[in-house]
């Protein structure tokens, strides 16, 4: 790009061509003041503020939208610049009402701040303030438009960020102000509550409702706790409390400026007071608080007893998907050294572990570090994008609004999804096939690339084998029987198709998949029609699965998983294992140990004695609390290290109280395969320790003095032994790949890291119930978050009475008399829960939408418990259904 | 009484008639406003859905023209030239005389949805002045005996048209 050299306040500067003055000003530490201008928002040059002077023709231009020229000379702060400048934030400050000494922006105001530097007391002007009615009957969002200044910025951050359109500026003059449509207030209009616009208001006019009031001690940086996308917060502390959260507007970070309802406002379940704060141990019969040696004490001596004598595998331990990696990887180095059990798992298991695993180990046969698809804004140039069976906006809102922007910039999108969702919506192709057919659905696609002859034929001779085989089975493959069981018509199938064909697919691939019957499956014939089109290894093309967890990912990659040691590899490997145990000082039990549900069968079998959990609920998150519950009253002692009180705690025998995110220092993975490194920026409540240090004590009580150490070590420990984890790798792309393509001709060695096709499976073709008439489809809200245990305690979540009602379809809801409101029982032939009912237009006849994690998670209470993945597994995301009314 | 009822078939037809074209978001409401005399609130998500533009940016732009309305207006809609040359020669009498007449003030529109009063900035046929629009046709030289027959012939004429 050309260099352009030009004058600022009579230094030289130089900046590339195209970019603004102001962007060349800032890149040489230049202050200019704005108002309107962000730099992740296009400049309109709204506010004036940012006016330098020209200085060779005298013009006064505004530096935001002027792009610098060669030879330029400019001033940013002569007299007549200081004139106008001065003269516009007076006419602002005419406008403005006199609330400031209430106002809770406080000195964070730009206006405020600039009338400050430039000495405007007193406007001299008459004042004429445009009042209006305050908004706040929300919890999240109070408007004060009395007090916008018209910069169009929260406008701005709505339409290019979030890509939702709730606001626009209305009216015209002194009238104009943003507004929704009709004028509504924002719970009636399609305001999702990200609160992007709050944070990016430069004046008091949109601010948090909040039972803080004022500024903030202090900011400081974190990242979000919840999903797996892991934006960049920043925290606002007060006497030790998280007061308020906002996007931390970092260039170029996941998030910028943008954030979700539950990122912005569910943090509050850090100061509720269901926080646990004391150790506490069971003693006849309930619960009470003791001192942390009692406690650890306890813990210790039970597991060793019960290890001794009902031998390792009677201990399970469950990690989490929440806690940090040095976590992670401490309390299955604890499981495996300590207990010398392999019967470890995470909630990962819920929100998709298996998949991750199932395209990891097919792709990477030879243990080399690799992510699926790279980063997020990968998806902002893909060339199609495919999802399948996730509903982004919802389950991970800030990945969802990459999409929307590369939507809107006109990238193809096809949307495979029983359900109108919003993406669907917006795709260029919508494929509403029935819930759970997405197998044949993917093998139909792959069949009918494949017989349009355009697949990406050096990508497979090159990277793949068994394309021969696999492509035998494609074409006698019977396009009619996928019509059947899918519900989609041939022709529309050949139109998504016609989108495929010669791109480079980036795929988004949720929980209708993966938590689906069918899953391996359907992640197989997923896999199959990646490497066809040679989808893998490209910037813009490949997986994502939507992490639900913020680590879900470094969970298992620390090998916080029943059948693979740390750095994804199998514990089947003696070599692997070997330089474990090397590195470890002690042997590592060779068999396979107990996944979650696992666990939950050989309590029922009563197998298992103790259960370590940590940070996780599985009594709310899995699916048949019933039986869950039968088969953990059945554990004899059941440790639970947590950070709120909830409903597995309740079954404890001791209870550990641990740290929440921001209370402590680690590291986690996102979804894209970003490390994160959070430090405590407020110390946890009461007595609870960080979960790296109760690990420690368990640890050094039971004998293995080498688990207590700091985390620095095992940050240490980690960047040395895995490969991904190094110092300063990035471990985006499928490396190998990359690096086979940027270094023609094909290496030697490139032949054992063929990935193999596998077969074409196809579904049974199923007659409908009789009896169950619907299909249930669970799926979840963006308002919470997996089964909804933290950000149900949310007070602001609460207060604002998101709908759990469950939706159904126009015709539904004639044909059976049943209209809004009304109360319905939905009954499973695995149990029954009863809800409000909504009549909706995105969805189609014969389907209810259930909102999961409402009203303690109930909607798991439909679902039968099976191993997901397993070939005779009904999956968890759908079920069949009657509806009574009531 | 209650403005006529939209022909909501009627409004869908003039907004598929645009769908997908470029730029018809201002000619779009116009043929509405054209049909209905003003852009009915009713229409505003259906010409957003048509236009791929969000709701709210299509609100935007109907508020932001003075030449489009959101509620509705008379059969006929009187625009009295507030100009210069028609304040010289007592267009501010005139205007007088018609808020009397029709018992309105500006902006107002009457009870049976008959006539709707409105001031312009300037008509632009200042050499007829003073002068008034009804709908599309211009009434120039007005005196009170003239202004009395025009709004006489628009009352005559009702049901008409």
């Amino acid at each position: 790009m050309k260099t352009i050299t030009l004058t600022i306040n009579g230094e030289h500067v130089s900046c590339t061509e195209g970019s603004s003055l102001l962007e060349a000003a800032q890149g040489h530490g230049i202050k200019i003041p704005t108002l309107c201008h962000h730099h992740s928002l296009k400049p309109v040059g709204a506010c004036r503020m940012c006016l330098v002077e020209d200085e060779k023709t005298g013009r006064i231009i505004a530096s935001c939208v002027t792009p610098a020229a060669q030879k330029m000379s400019v001033l940013t702060e002569s007299p007549r610049v200081l004139k106008h400048r001065r003269n516009i934030v007076r006419l602002m400050m005419a406008e403005h009402p006199e609330s400031c000494i209430i106002c809770s922006k406080g000195n964070r105001c730009s206006l405020r701040q600039y009338a400050a530097e430039l000495g405007i007391g007193e406007t001299g002007l008459y004042p004429i303030p445009n009042y209006r009615n305050i908004e706040q009957a929300n919890p999240f969002i109070q408007r004060d438009l009395t007090k916008c200044i018209l910069c169009g910025k929260c406008i701005r951050a709505d339409h290019e960020l979030v890509v939702t359109g709730a606001i626009d500026y209305n009216m015209r003059g002194f009238d104009s102000r943003p507004s929704t449509l009709f004028d509504r207030p924002l719970e009636k209009s399609t305001c999702t509550f990200c609160g992007t616009c709050l944070s990016i208001c430069p004046t008091g006019a949109l601010s948090p409702v909040s039972i803080f009031v004022g500024t903030p001690e202090k900011e400081k940086l974190s990242f979000c706790g919840f999903c797996g996308v892991g934006c960049r917060l920043s925290l606002g502390i007060s006497d030790n409390q998280v007061v308020e959260v906002n996007p931390a507007h970092i260039k170029k970070s996941v998030n910028d400026a943008a954030l979700c309802v539950r990122g912005h406002f569910g943090h509050d379940f850090l100061n509720v007071k269901q926080r646990m704060t004391k150790p506490m141990i069971k003693k006849d019969g309930s619960l009470s608080s003791v001192s942390w040696a009692e406690a650890i004490e306890l813990v210790a001596d039970r597991l060793t007893q019960i290890k001794d004598k009902h031998g390792p595998d009677s201990i399970a331990f469950l990690g989490s998907s929440k806690c940090a990696n040095e976590e992670n990887y401490l309390f299955q180095k604890l499981a495996r050294i300590g207990f010398k059990t392999n019967n470890i798992d995470n909630g990962g298991y819920i929100s998709g572990r298996l998949m991750l695993d199932l395209i990891d180990t097919r792709t990477d046969p030879g243990r080399r570090f690799n992510f699926f698809a790279g980063t997020l804004s990968g998806l902002e140039m893909a060339e199609v994008i495919f999802i399948a069976g996730a509903d982004p906006s919802h389950s991970i809102p800030v990945a969802g609004y990459y999409l929307k922007r590369s939507v809107k910039n006109g990238t193809p999108v096809i949307v495979a999804d029983p359900r109108k969702t919003e993406m669907a919506g917006l795709a260029s192709v919508w494929l509403r096939l029935k819930p759970g057919s997405d197998l044949e659905l993917i093998n139909a696609l792959s069949a009918l690339i494949y017989r349009k002859n355009v697949y990406a034929d050096s990508f497979i001779k090159r990277f793949t084998r068994g394309f021969e085989k696999y492509s035998e089975s494609l074409s006698s493959y019977d396009l009619d029987r996928a019509a059947r069981i899918t519900g989609i018509s041939i022709q529309e199938m050949e139109r998504a198709a016609d989108l495929l064909v010669g791109k480079k697919i980036a795929f988004m691939v949720g929980d209708g998949i993966i938590k689906n019957r069918y899953g391996m499956e359907t992640g197989e014939a997923f896999l199959n029609l990646a490497l066809m089109t040679g989808s893998i290894g490209y910037g813009g093309a490949g997986f994502h699965f939507p992490a639900k967890e913020n680590n879900q990912v470094g969970a298992w990659d620390m090998g916080t998983v029943p059948d693979k040691l740390p750095g994804r590899q199998p514990l089947n490997d003696s070599l692997s294992r070997t330089s474990w145990e090397k590195l470890w000082g002690g042997e590592i039990p060779h068999e396979v140990g107990l996944d979650l549900c696992g666990m939950i069968e050989a309590a029922e079998q009563a197998k298992l004695k103790a259960l370590y959990i940590m940070g996780e609920n599985p009594l709310r998150s899995l699916p048949d609390r019933q039986r869950v519950l039968n088969a953990l009253e059945k554990i004899d002692f059941i440790v639970v290290q947590d950070i709120l009180n909830n409903e597995t705690s309740k079954l404890a025998d001791a209870v550990l109280p641990g740290a929440a995110f921001c209370e402590k220092k680690g590291t986690f993975t996102n979804m894209e395969g970003r490390l994160r490194s959070v430090s405590a920026v407020v110390e946890p409540p009461g007595d609870a320790k960080s979960d790296f240090e109760i690990i420690g004590l368990v640890a050094e009580k039971c004998g293995h003095t080498s688990l207590k150490c700091s985390v620095e070590s095992i940050r240490e420990e980690l960047s040395k032994r895995i490969p991904m984890y190094e110092k300063g790798r990035s471990n985006f792309h499928p490396v190998w790949i990359k690096e086979a393509i940027d270094s023609d001709p094909a290496e030697e060695d490139d032949r054992e890291r063929l990935i193999s096709f596998s077969q074409v499976v196809t579904a049974d073709e199923e007659e409908a119930d009789k009896e169950y008439l619907f299909t249930a489809i669970i799926g979840s809200k963006r308002c919470h978050l997996g089964s909804g245990t933290r950000t149900g305690y949310s007070p602001r979540i609460k207060a604002f009475n998101f709908s759990d009602a469950i939706e159904i379809s126009e015709q539904d809801s004639k044909d059976f008399g049943i209209s809004d409101g009304n109360k319905v029982r939905l009954v499973s032939r695995n149990g029954a829960i009863e809800r409000e009912v909504c009549v909706k237009k995105n969805i189609g006849r014969g389907m209810v939408f259930v909102p999961a994690a409402f009203n303690g998670n109930d909607a798991g209470l439909l679902i039968r418990l099976t191993k997901l993945f397993d070939s005779t597994s009904e999956g968890w995301n759908c079920c069949p259904v009657k509806l009574e009314k009531i | 009484m209650k403005p006529a009822e939209i022909d909501k078939e009627k409004l869908l037809s003039i907004i598929e008639a645009y769908r997908n074209k470029k730029w018809g978001l201002i000619p779009l409401l116009q043929a509405i406003q054209e049909e209905f005399g003003y852009v009915p609130p009713v229409a505003v998500e259906s010409v957003a859905d048509a236009m791929k533009m969000y709701p709210s940016h299509v609100q935007g732009v109907i508020t932001f023209y003075a030449g489009f309305s959101t509620e509705p207006k008379g059969r006929c809609v009187l625009k009295v030239c507030r100009g210069t040359a028609c304040h010289v020669k007592g267009g501010k009498s005139i205007l007088r005389m018609i808020q009397k007449d029709l018992g309105l003030k500006e902006g107002e529109t009457s009870i049976d949805y008959q006539f709707t009063l409105e001031t312009a900035a300037c008509l632009g046929a200042c050499f007829v002045a003073p002068a008034m629009m009804v709908n599309r046709d211009y009434f120039g030289k007005l005196s009170p005996p003239k202004v009395t027959s025009v709004l006489e012939q628009y009352r005559k004429d009702k049901g008409d048209n």
